[in-house]
């Protein structure tokens, strides 16, 4: 079935989200979720849960990795963080990435035709 | 995904996934006190987490499906999944599973038979290059080659590795076994044929080249079942063997296998006598074996041209004769028996269809039952996809355990049907039994089965809305539509088959009627194979024959013996070309022919024929007196129309020995009697003109003998070999039966497919009436409400009676109709087998509807009944 985030974002987006998130700082998944809504303002409409079937594939293709871990707040939390394999693949997405964005901007873009 | 990591990760994983559920919930709890900090309450914060997380299940399930092969997985969880669901439900399982064992076993039992005879491959090496030679002449085959024509394409064709004959009629022994003599039949083939065929052999080897030729030809391969009769003496190889007198060396035994299913038990290698080479006389098959990529056409082609060569260099014999080559696969197998075949191959199938139907209707009341269960897993995020999956993997895993049990039911079924079907039928190579290849059609067969009656439930469950389900709507006229639909279905196939069953018994009936122009009471028949040789001059045969006759007579309880060429129903052993006198001459190509028997006098008061015209023969119709004969009326129509029989003579060649051609003065017979026609070849052939003549004046060495009993003939048969034996010692008596039995032989091949038909029509009416049953039963349940309701306000219980037989009544009527058009289809694939009876039959028609239809009445009635019982009070308090 089609989840509904799917029909939002295109595929790969959440999971190069994650991975630019935790470039930063390792992070567990609930301040994960919150950093990438507060970030965007909330302009992305994500279900928290969807998070989570994106960082086992993340997990299983080894970009990044989990470790349980006691929070700031004295929480049992499981970390993630990137892996150097995590690192290559955010830049390469990245770069795949604005190629697309600007590809898709100058079609937008009005008057030059 | 890789198949080394899943394997790794399969068992990492119970940790994978419980660290993922703790992590969610850690998840859940940390929103839930951050929301509870901002001033919600406990309650609100936890439905509020909840909201903004999503399908938690769902998400877990997707999560986990990151590590999993998820179709794979799935599977094997619905598969548990759908076993516990039948175990829980064990009466709807063994109903289910039985209908549809039943189905399939009938339908792998009858496969068995078809795939061994029609469509395994011969059971010996490179079999696609085996093919059989036959003559041909106006494009019809010949039942048999000249030795001139086999050697001729031996040597000419350049296609084959290896060409070998056989002698078509075969020979026989009488062998001297411990106690009494016993006769085998025997056959004689070229010392190469066996091993182009590739026959394998327990003991011993097969025959040398050398062994053809004259001198050194004394030795015999045993088949399996006759050295195992004979004593399976493991050291026979080498050990002579007496046959007729004449001591043979055993050089071989074969394994158990194809040759234990033909009429002969014993091989002789063939040796041509100089005076059987001769392109006239047709008494071998051919058999030979192409070289590797020659094909079929190309060996046509190169044998054309020598049976052309042959054509032109023996203008006498061979003019018009032509050749074919064809395979060696069903090359001996009449069309009849493979139609047969494929029609109960047919209607087994529909058999399956209606298992098949019956089980789908179980699984559509179910899933209605199980409305709730499914809008549950709905609205906890189960997918439409997975829903349908998980239903088709019930059905399928209710079709492998119906087709499993299905098995082990045509395992006993297989054995049922080969202990009746009648010996030779089928072509020796077809080994009945279940292989590999039988056991993975079953296994496709109840696959599609289970995709063909799971469809419809799992197509109506993933259309199930949560919402009005579990708000306790109702829904369900389309559902009842399709069931109905399907019942009606269900009655047509029913009534198909019935018809079907019911026109092979009516023909059935009309066989065992026919009037057969002859007694069969008290009549025990059986020949004597006398050894070639043994009885060498006619004057020998006669006397012979005359002492042996007289001694009968003598035996008590015998009141008459007579000897003859043949008998009623089974046939004479030949025939002969004739004309009749006055006529001009004809050629020999064109002249007519006829069956030839020769009698001794007793022969037509024995049988009970009755002679319409003039006389039968008399003692005094011996050598020496007028030649005379009797023929049948079919003869006077056919050949003696407007004149009166009595003054006619017939003109034959004088009788032929085998493998040398008749070039014989001529003789006449004086035709002294008619005989009322009597069914001589089998009970459908009915217009054969027939002639007999006085074995006095004709005889021959070896005979049928037929005595009139006083008692039961099946009870002398001891004192009758007594007689045998005081003249003969070593002579056995062949082929002892009464003629009863032999009528009854003649009948086993349509008793065999009637039986089948009426078991398979019975087991389609069983399944029928279980369907209606099952399908008013739960209608009745499902409107239990209604009924009530309908009491409550005053209905009458005979009202309501009325109402489910009516509705059981429009089904089974409707059915029927839908029938009848099937059932008209049937009968005209059938007609070609029936005897006095057409393809659509009135009275049979009218009898199986009726049969069906009160078939329906009677299972529409318990329902019915249970629904006037309804107590209004508990059916209005029930919802």
């Amino acid at each position: 079935m089609k989840k509904p985030e799917q029909r939002d974002l295109f595929p790969g987006a959440l999971e190069m989200m994650i991975l630019r998130t935790l470039k930063r700082q390792p992070l567990h998944g609930y301040a994960l979720v919150q950093h990438i809504k507060r970030t965007s303002n909330d302009l992305l409409q994500i279900e928290e849960g969807s998070l989570y079937p994106a960082l086992q594939r993340l997990l299983k293709e080894d970009l990044v990795k989990a470790e349980w871990a006691v929070s700031a707040t004295n929480r049992r939390v499981r970390l993630y963080k990137l892996t150097p394999a995590g690192a290559k693949h955010l830049q390469l997405e990245v770069s795949r990435f604005e190629k697309m964005l600007e590809g898709i901007t100058r079609v937008l873009a009005p008057g030059e035709s | 995904m890789k198949i080394t990591s899943w394997l790794k990760q399969l068992f990492s994983r119970r940790r994978l996934y419980d660290d993922l559920s703790a992590e969610i919930h850690a998840h859940l709890e940390e929103k839930i006190d951050e929301l509870v900090a901002t001033g919600m309450s406990r309650r609100d914060a936890t439905h509020a987490a909840r909201r903004e997380f999503g399908n938690l299940t769902l998400i877990e399930q997707d999560s986990r499906s990151v590590w999993q092969w998820p179709t794979l997985e799935n599977f094997f969880m619905d598969l548990r999944f759908s076993l516990r669901t039948l175990r829980k439900n064990p009466g709807f399982a063994v109903v289910a599973i039985l209908t549809l064992a039943l189905g399939v076993g009938a339908i792998t039992a009858i496969f068995t038979v078809t795939y061994a005879t029609l469509l395994a491959p011969l059971p010996y090496p490179n079999p696609g290059q085996l093919v059989m030679v036959w003559p041909t002449r106006a494009n019809r085959r010949v039942w048999g080659a000249s030795t001139g024509d086999f050697l001729d394409w031996k040597r000419e064709s350049n296609v084959f590795q290896d060409l070998n004959a056989a002698t078509a009629s075969g020979t026989s022994f009488n062998i001297a076994t411990s106690g009494r003599p016993e006769h085998v039949i025997a056959q004689q083939a070229t010392p190469m044929y066996y091993r182009m065929i590739g026959i394998r052999f327990l003991l011993g080897r097969n025959f040398l080249p050398e062994e053809g030729t004259p001198g050194k030809d004394h030795v015999v391969i045993l088949t399996y079942e006759l050295w195992k009769r004979l004593g399976a003496d493991t050291n026979i190889i080498g050990q002579p063997l007496r046959m007729d007198g004449v001591p043979y060396t055993v050089v071989g035994v074969t394994a158990p296998g194809p040759l234990d299913r033909i009429q002969f038990e014993m091989i002789v290698p063939l040796v041509f006598r100089p005076d059987q080479i001769n392109h006239g006389f047709h008494w071998l098959f051919v058999m030979g074996r192409l070289k590797p990529h020659v094909t079929l056409a190309q060996a046509q082609a190169d044998m054309s041209v020598v049976a052309l060569r042959i054509a032109q260099d023996n203008p006498q014999t061979n003019t018009n004769w032509w050749v074919s080559v064809e395979p060696l696969q069903d090359d001996f197998l009449p069309p009849a028996t493979s139609a047969t075949l494929w029609l109960l191959f047919g209607a087994v199938g529909l058999v399956l269809c209606i298992a098949c139907v019956n089980i789908a209707n179980l699984l559509l009341a179910r899933s209605t039952v199980r409305q709730r269960e499914v809008a549950v897993r709905v609205s906890i995020g189960a997918s439409r996809q997975r829903i349908f999956a998980q239903f088709l993997t019930e059905s399928l895993s209710l079709a492998v355990v119906g087709g499993a049990v299905g098995v082990a039911l045509a395992f006993a079924l297989t054995r049922v049907i080969v202990s009746i079907l009648p010996q030779f039928t089928l072509p020796s190579e077809a080994d009945v039994k279940i292989s590999g290849a039988v056991l993975l059609f079953t296994l496709l067969v109840s696959l599609s089965a289970g995709v063909v009656f799971g469809c419809a439930p799992a197509w109506q469950a993933c259309g199930v809305d949560p919402n009005s389900v579990l708000k306790g709507g109702r829904t369900g006229a389309g559902r009842r539509r399709l069931r109905q639909a399907l019942i009606v279905v269900e009655f047509g196939l029913a009534l198909t088959l019935l018809a079907g069953a019911g026109l092979a018994i009516r023909s059935f009936w009309n066989l065992t009627r026919v009037d057969l122009g002859v007694r069969t009471d008290h009549i025990l028949t059986f020949s004597l194979p006398v050894a070639d040789g043994r009885l060498a001059q006619p004057q020998q045969m006669v006397a012979f024959h005359r002492e042996l006759l007289t001694r009968l007579q003598a035996a008590p309880g015998v009141s008459a013996a007579v000897a003859s060429t043949g008998l009623p129903v089974e046939g004479t052993r030949g025939g002969i070309q004739f004309w009749i006198a006055g006529a001009p001459a004809v050629p020999r190509e064109s002249r007519p022919g006829a069956p030839l028997q020769a009698v001794t006098p007793g022969y037509y008061k024995v049988f009970g024929i009755k002679i319409i015209k003039g006389r039968a023969f008399t003692q005094d119709d011996s050598a020496g007196g007028v030649l005379v004969a009797v023929v049948n009326e079919n003869f006077v129509r056919r050949y003696l129309p407007r004149v009166d029989p009595l003054t006619q003579r017939i003109i034959v060649e004088t009788k032929r020995i085998p493998g040398v051609p008749a070039e014989r003065p001529l003789e006449e017979w004086q035709i002294v009697g008619v005989f009322r026609n009597v069914r001589s070849f089998g009970l459908r052939n009915d217009d054969v003109p027939e002639i007999d003549v006085p074995f006095w004046q004709n005889p021959s060495p070896q005979a049928e003998i037929a005595v009139r009993t006083v008692g039961d003939p099946s009870t002398i048969t001891k004192s009758i070999a007594a007689v045998v034996a005081s003249m003969e010692p070593d002579l056995p008596l062949a082929n002892i039966k009464t003629m009863n039995q032999i009528v009854g032989d003649s009948l086993a091949g349509d008793r065999f497919s009637t039986m089948l038909y009426g078991v398979f029509a019975a087991l389609a009416l069983l399944l029928a009436v279980v369907g209606i049953y099952g399908v008013m039963t739960f209608a009745v349940a499902q409107r239990t409400h209604e009924i009530g309701l309908r009491l409550a306000l005053g209905a009458r219980r005979i009202q309501v009676m009325h109402m489910v037989l009516r509705e059981g009544m429009f089904l089974a009527l409707l059915g029927v109709a839908v029938g009848l058009l099937g059932a008209c289809a049937f009968g005209r694939i059938l007609k070609s087998m029936l005897y006095g009876v057409a393809a659509i039959d009135f009275g049979v028609f009218a009898l199986v509807s009726l049969t069906l239809l009160a078939s329906a009445l009677l299972a529409s009635y318990l329902p019915a009944w249970r629904a006037s019982r309804v107590d209004p009070m508990v059916a209005l308090r029930y919802e």
